[in-house]
This record gives C-alpha cells, structure tokens and sequence, in this order.
C-alpha cells in the first residue's frame, strides 16, 4: 500500500514534508523520532483527522483505522464502548479477555484508568476489519504486562487481517519487537527508512545514528 | 424574620387559594419556558460548540450579549411591540401567560446556548478524534455526543428553570401582575412589598428560596449519576 | 417526565419542611432575649418601651391620623373609559388606529359601579371589617339605571387600569367578584401608581381606568383618550371619594393638629424639617401632596426640586403600603389616603 507524498503547514512553518511511502501489507511499519519529529502530524492526516496542504486524498479508497494517542471513552459501559465498533459479541469477549477487560465489562468507561482506558480503546479499534491500522503510542499509558498483550494482540490482528499497520511509537524495544520496517523522522522529514534490523543496528545517517545513541541503544 | 417563616408556613399550610394559583402560574410559566428554551438552546448550542463556520464567533458574541441582557429591557422591549398601539397588537397577547413564556423563553435560551457550546466546545474536538478514527458516520459521532451531554443537558435545564423563577423584571412588564391571570411568585413578592406586607413577601421569598435549594440539590444528586 | 417528577417531589417537599417548621416555631419563642434583639427597628418607635419580650405581632401603631376631612383633602375617584377612536400612537409617534378597546365591556363595567346595587356595596365596603367607611359616595354623582347586557366572546374580557390605593384597599376584591359572577365577564385589573395606569391606557392596554387625579384626569380627556359611554353626560365619572389623611408619629413634633389647615401644616413640617415620606412615583397620592406644599419651597416631581431638602424629605418611590411601614418606622409624617390608612392600622402596621 502506497501513502502519497504530503506537506503540512503550521503558522507558516512546514511541520511535516514526506515522500510517497510503501506500506506492506500484513507487516508492521514503526514510525519513531523526537517529539515534534511530526509523527502525530503524520498520523493524524493519514488518520483523516488533519488535512495536509495539499487537497488531493494521501490514502487509496480504503479503510482504515485510526488510534488516537488520548482515546475518548464514550459516556457508556466498557462493554458498550467495545461494541460501538461492531455487534459482534463473542469477538468484543474474546478481545476484552485478551486484553484483561474481562472483570470491567459493566464498568463505566469514565472510571477507568489510564491504562485500562487505552487497552479500552485498542480492544474498540480491534473490533472492525481494517485495510490500514494507524496507531499513535497505543501502549505509552500501559504497564509492561498491558503493553505485552497489546503488543501480542497487535501482532495477531496484522497477520489475520493481512492489514497494514502503521505503528508510531516512541520505544525503539517495541518498534523491535513488532516491525519489520522503520521510519525514522527528525522535524518533520524522513531521514531513514528501511527494514527494523538495518536501521536501529546499523543506522546509515548520523542523525539516526545520534538519536538511538541519546536513547541508550 | 421569625413571624414571617410562621407566616409562611401557615400561608402553606393553608393551602390558600391564591398562593396556589401563584404557584401554579409559576410553575406553568418556568416549566413551559425553560423546556421551550432547552429545546431551542441545545441544538443551536451543539451546533456552535461542534462545528466551526464562518461566522461562528459573530453568533458567539451575539450570545453571550444577550445573557447579559437586563430583564426589564426585554420585557419593555416586550411590552411596546405587543402593546394596545404596538406592532404586534392584533395577537391580543400583552398581559398573558403566552407572552410571559415568550419574553422568558428570549432570556434565558441564551443561558442553555452558552452553556452547551462551553461543554461542546471541549468535549467535541477529543470525541470526533476518536470517532473519525473508528471511521464512524456524522450522525453516529452526533448521536455519541448527545449522550455525553445528557448532563450538561439537565444542569442547563435546572439553571435555566432556576433563571427563569427568579426572574421579575420581564415578567412583571409583560405580565403586569394581574391577580389570578398573570401573578407569579416573584411579581407577588414585589406587589406585597409594595403595599407594605412585607410578611407576606419574605413568605413567598422563602417558598422561592426552598424550591431553589430544592433545584440544587437534585442537581448534586444527579450530577454523581449522570456524569458516569 | 423525570423532571417533572422531581419538581413534584420538590414541592412536597416544601410542605414537609413547613410542617417540620411549625413545630420548630414555639421552641424559638421560648427565648425571648434574641428575639428582641432581633427587631431593633421596631423598637424604635417610643411607645414600645413596656413589652419587648412578646412577639412583633404586639406591635402597636404609633402612627396616626393629625389631619382630616379638610376640604383640600377630598380624594375623588374617577372612572373613565377609554375612547376607541383615541389618537393613539405607537412608539416612534406613528397614528395607530385599529386599536383593540372592549367599550361595551367597559360600558357595562361602569354602569354596573353607578347602579344602585354597586354604588351601596361601594359605600358600605369597609364598615364591617374597620368600623368605619372607607369611601363615600358623592351628592351629584351619575347614577346608572341601564341595562347590563351578559357577556359575549368578544366582550368577555374587561382591562381595567387602576391605581394601587384602590386595588390595595380591597374595594375591588371585594365588588369584581361579584359583578363577573352575575354577569360573566372576566375583570383583568392592572395596579400601579396613577400616572404609569394612565399611560397604559395610552397605550392601548386597558377599556377603562378608575384614577384619583382630576389634573391627569383631564389631560386624559384633553388629549381624546376618553369618550362619553351612553346614557352618561360627561367622559370623567366621578362618584365615590374619600379623604386624604396627614399622618404622623403620636407625639405630633411639627404640632400639625393645631395648624389653621393642611397647608399650614405642611409648612409646619416644612419648617420645622420634620421627615416626610413622599410617595414620589407621580401617583394620585404624589400629585395631591405636591399641591400642598408652600408654594415657594418649589417642590414638584422632578428630583432637582427637592435636591435641598433631602434631610427630611424622602422621596420614597414605591408602594402606599411600604411608604407607611416607613413612616411608622422613622416617626415620620406622611399623607395618605384613608382606606390604605386604616387596613394598614388594623393589620397592626403589617399590610394584607
């Protein structure tokens, strides 16, 4: 799956400048770098929260879904806010208990933690078939046994659907763990890309090279 | 103070016929006007909070000016459009009911307005984020945010109630304060005082005072439940 | 649904707490010190110093009649219908002319005040309750012997503009009743001071008006915006009247009750700058007492005239009612009409 090349244009200050992308599918695609890098940016327009300067559409017609970093629970039961996404009961089941919802199906969505709150929202996301899975830090609120089985759930959802995950995360330890491909962005311009091994081993840039230096690789 | 809380609760206690008939007007008049002004101001007040247009921060100005707007302008305001010489004098409504829930309704939809778009206003942007994502429809995402505002829904009622009973300025221009037709608590207490019976003012001042801590405090009790 | 269930529940909930209160009520009478610290406006009057422990219903009137029956005192009252065919004009001074006006309500209104059955229970109002007449009815008054015709649809409604004074007194209360019942009609009544009633009926809100201010009267028929109803032979109906009363505190500091006649006493206080209590929101009442006043103190309705004299001539605003609970509590002179005077002393200085 191809991303057209975009610009985004904040007060005058290019924010975001990407050259068309290859998303494969049924592969997990790592999005890291700074804060400000622009990956948000470049999540939220491919998520068709943001428009980039350009009018023209950056997607193909497909579906995709779309994980923001700050999930909002809907003013309903955990299990209700599952099965807004789909009716599908013994699919919003199986995926509370993979996520360890289980116990807080009746639960009121606004009571949740943090935490919860996310897995919440991942298990909501998880409910529909997507082409495109665009995900923002679903696990930066999590603890390290909620990030595992998202992670693990994540995984399996790309491989069954055979969709493309766009995966922008700030753990360069997840980025190994799930992707086979990384980008690597510094304000707002694509400095490295290639497969998970190459980049965060043997980074070809210095920029890259310097950044997982600054994050203790 | 003493006699006038005795003479309050034997004015209650007696079940007087006018009393009643003040409340009753009361009650027709908020009631009518507030669900009227609910009505009016949520839709109007969603649509500013969640959509951004040209022209929206005009509305907003606009808004805000008439909450601020004193009672008695609007009810002169009232008076000489539905007076005997006024333009609208055919409607025959001056000194009814009607025109008291309509010179209410013009006061207070601004109240529910503004404080719906305030809600609306912060609420949307995070809940259209999340619902574009899931790649839900326009209406699904309105219909989600309906149910998040089901609170801020009753607490702009209850205000908007609590405005329109303590309200006398309009009321009593359009109202005129006529015995058994158009005599509502507070109209009631400013004719009492008037004519010295200051008892009876503070009886029904205390009758007022009760409802609203009355209006309060199911507003605490709902707000734990609904806010869930 | 739900929240009409919990305004339901809020007013029962008001009666429970009254009927709580009531039980709460003697307990505070049983601490009789607070209390009479509690109203230390009332005791300001001087004949209070025997029993301040009892309740302020004890409250004695020092308040009362100095001046009476003086022939610059008569307070005429006055009906008028409103002429349909009035040069009324709207806001911006625009000719209106299909002004809605029910004269044969307001016909039928004023005949049945002029009949013999309305002028007795007039005259009567008063005696039973105060054990004296509140209104007298005049020796050269039109008298009505038409006929009442009953209500229709269209004349169903009758807007009468009247003053406080009237209202207040209860003479409407007590005969309106009684006329909508025999014949139907349905008497909305307008109160406020005489000037304000007046100019509601300029404005097209009211079929007739019942006043006590013939200056005002008269411009009201100058001006067309009354009319003869038929049978009647003049446009201002005036048949009832009572007195004016100067009132003051017991002790009569200003000597007023020795004065040759009211104007002479009205300089006494003048003089003397004893505190009056002026109505001063151009009722019948405001009107009368400006026109008692020596003439060279210049005092008229216009703030600018009295700005001088603000030591002792308090311009109150407001109802008959609150003016004389004001008097009572500053000891101060003021001029009434009778009948507010009298409900006011027989409900031991706390109106209605």
């Amino acid at each position: 799956m191809k991303t057209m090349a975009m610009t985004k244009t904040y007060n005058r200050r290019i924010v975001l400048d990407l050259p068309e992308l290859e998303l494969p599918e049924g592969q997990i695609t790592a999005v890291i770098g700074a804060n400000g890098s622009g990956k948000s940016t470049f999540a939220k327009i491919l998520g068709g929260i943001d428009r980039p300067d350009a009018p023209h559409p950056v997607l193909p017609e497909i579906s995709a879904g779309y994980l923001p970093q700050k999930s909002f629970p809907f003013r309903m039961s955990v299990e209700k806010n599952i099965l807004s996404n789909g009716h599908d009961r013994s699919r919003a089941a199986e995926l509370m208990t993979a996520l360890g919802l289980g116990n807080l199906a009746a639960q009121s969505a606004k009571k949740l933690s943090g935490g919860e709150t996310a897995r919440m929202a991942l298990a909501r996301l998880l409910m529909k078939q997507y082409e495109l899975l665009i995900l923002d830090e679903p696990t930066a609120a999590m603890d390290m046994e909620s990030t595992l089985l998202s992670e693990n759930l994540i995984s399996h959802y790309c491989q069954e659907t055979g969709c493309a995950v766009l995966l922008i995360t700030h753990s360069i330890q997840q980025a190994r763990r799930l992707a086979r491909q990384v980008l690597f962005l510094q304000q707002g311009k694509l400095i490295e890309q290639g497969d998970t091994d190459t980049v965060l081993s043997k980074p070809a840039r210095a920029e890259t090279k310097q950044f997982l230096e600054f994050y203790g690789i | 103070m003493g006699s006038s809380v005795q003479k309050a609760i034997e004015l209650i206690l007696s079940a007087d016929p006018e009393l009643l008939n003040i409340l009753s007007v009361t009650a027709r008049v908020c009631l009518t006007s507030s669900v009227f002004a609910l009505l009016i101001g949520v839709p109007l007040g969603i649509l500013l909070g969640a959509e951004r247009f040209p022209g929206r921060k005009v509305l907003l100005v606009l808004n805000r000016t008439l909450t601020g707007m004193p009672p008695v302008v609007c009810g002169l305001l009232f008076y000489m459009l539905f007076s005997g010489v006024g333009p609208f004098r055919h409607l025959h409504l001056l000194f009814t009911v009607k025109l008291m829930i309509i010179a209410q309704v013009v006061l207070i939809t601004p109240i529910v307005i503004g404080l719906m778009e305030t809600f609306v206003a912060d609420t949307s942007p995070v809940l259209r984020e999340t619902a574009r994502g899931l790649g839900f429809s326009r209406a699904k995402e309105y219909g989600l945010l309906m149910n998040e505002c089901l609170y801020s829904v009753f607490s702009a009622y209850l205000l908007a109630f609590a405005r329109a009973i303590a309200e006398v300025g309009a009321v009593s221009m359009v109202g005129g304060a006529i015995a058994w037709k158009t005599n509502v608590m507070t109209t009631a207490i400013m004719m009492y005082t008037n004519r010295g019976s200051f008892t009876l003012g503070i009886a029904l001042g205390l009758i007022l005072l009760t409802l609203s801590l009355l209006v309060n405090i199911i507003l605490s009790v709902m707000q734990g439940r609904l806010s869930r | 649904m739900k929240k009409i269930v919990s305004l339901i529940l809020a007013l029962v909930m008001v009666f429970a707490l009254a009927a709580c209160g009531q039980s709460a009520a003697p307990k505070a009478a049983e601490t009789p010190a607070p209390a009479a610290d509690a109203a230390p406006a009332e005791e300001a009057a001087p004949a209070e110093e025997t029993a301040p422990a009892e309740e302020a219903d004890a409250m004695v009137v020092d308040t009362c009649i100095l001046k009476e029956a003086d022939d610059a005192m008569i307070n005429n009252y006055s009906l008028l219908a409103v002429n349909p065919e009035a040069p009324f004009v709207d806001a911006d001074g625009n000719a209106v002319e299909d002004v809605a006006v029910n004269t044969v309500g307001a016909a039928a209104l004023i005949n049945w005040l002029l009949s013999e059955e309305g002028q007795n229970l007039a005259a009567n109002f008063g005696f039973e309750e105060y054990g004296e007449y509140l209104f007298y009815l005049k020796d050269e008054r039109p008298i009505s012997t038409a006929e009442i015709p009953a209500a229709t649809e269209e004349t169903k409604k009758i807007r009468l503009s009247t003053t406080t004074s009237v209202n207040d007194s209860g003479l409407l209360g007590f005969l309106l009743p009684i006329f909508e019942e025999k014949y139907g009609y349905d008497v909305e009544v307008y109160s406020a001071g005489t000037g304000k009633s007046i100019a509601n009926a300029k404005m097209g809100n009211a079929d007739l008006i019942l006043v006590h201010s013939k200056k005002q009267e008269e411009a009201f028929i100058e001006e067309g915006f009354s009319c003869v109803i038929d049978g009647m032979d003049t446009e201002r109906l005036n048949w009832m009247y009572n007195y004016f009363v100067l009132c003051g505190p017991s002790a009569d500091p200003a000597g007023v009750k020795d004065a040759a006649d009211v104007k002479a006493a009205f300089k006494a206080i003048a003089d003397g700058k004893y505190t009056f209590i002026s109505r001063g929101d151009g009722s019948g009442t405001h009107t009368k007492e400006l026109s008692l006043w020596p003439e060279d103190l210049g005092i008229t309705a216009e703030a600018e005239s009295f700005k001088d004299y603000t030591e002792w001539y308090i311009s109150a605003n407001t109802g008959m009612g609150a003016c004389l609970v004001m008097a009572e509590e500053m000891g101060a002179y003021i001029l009434t009409d009778k009948a507010t005077f009298l409900t006011f002393v027989a409900n031991d200085g706390v109106m209605g």
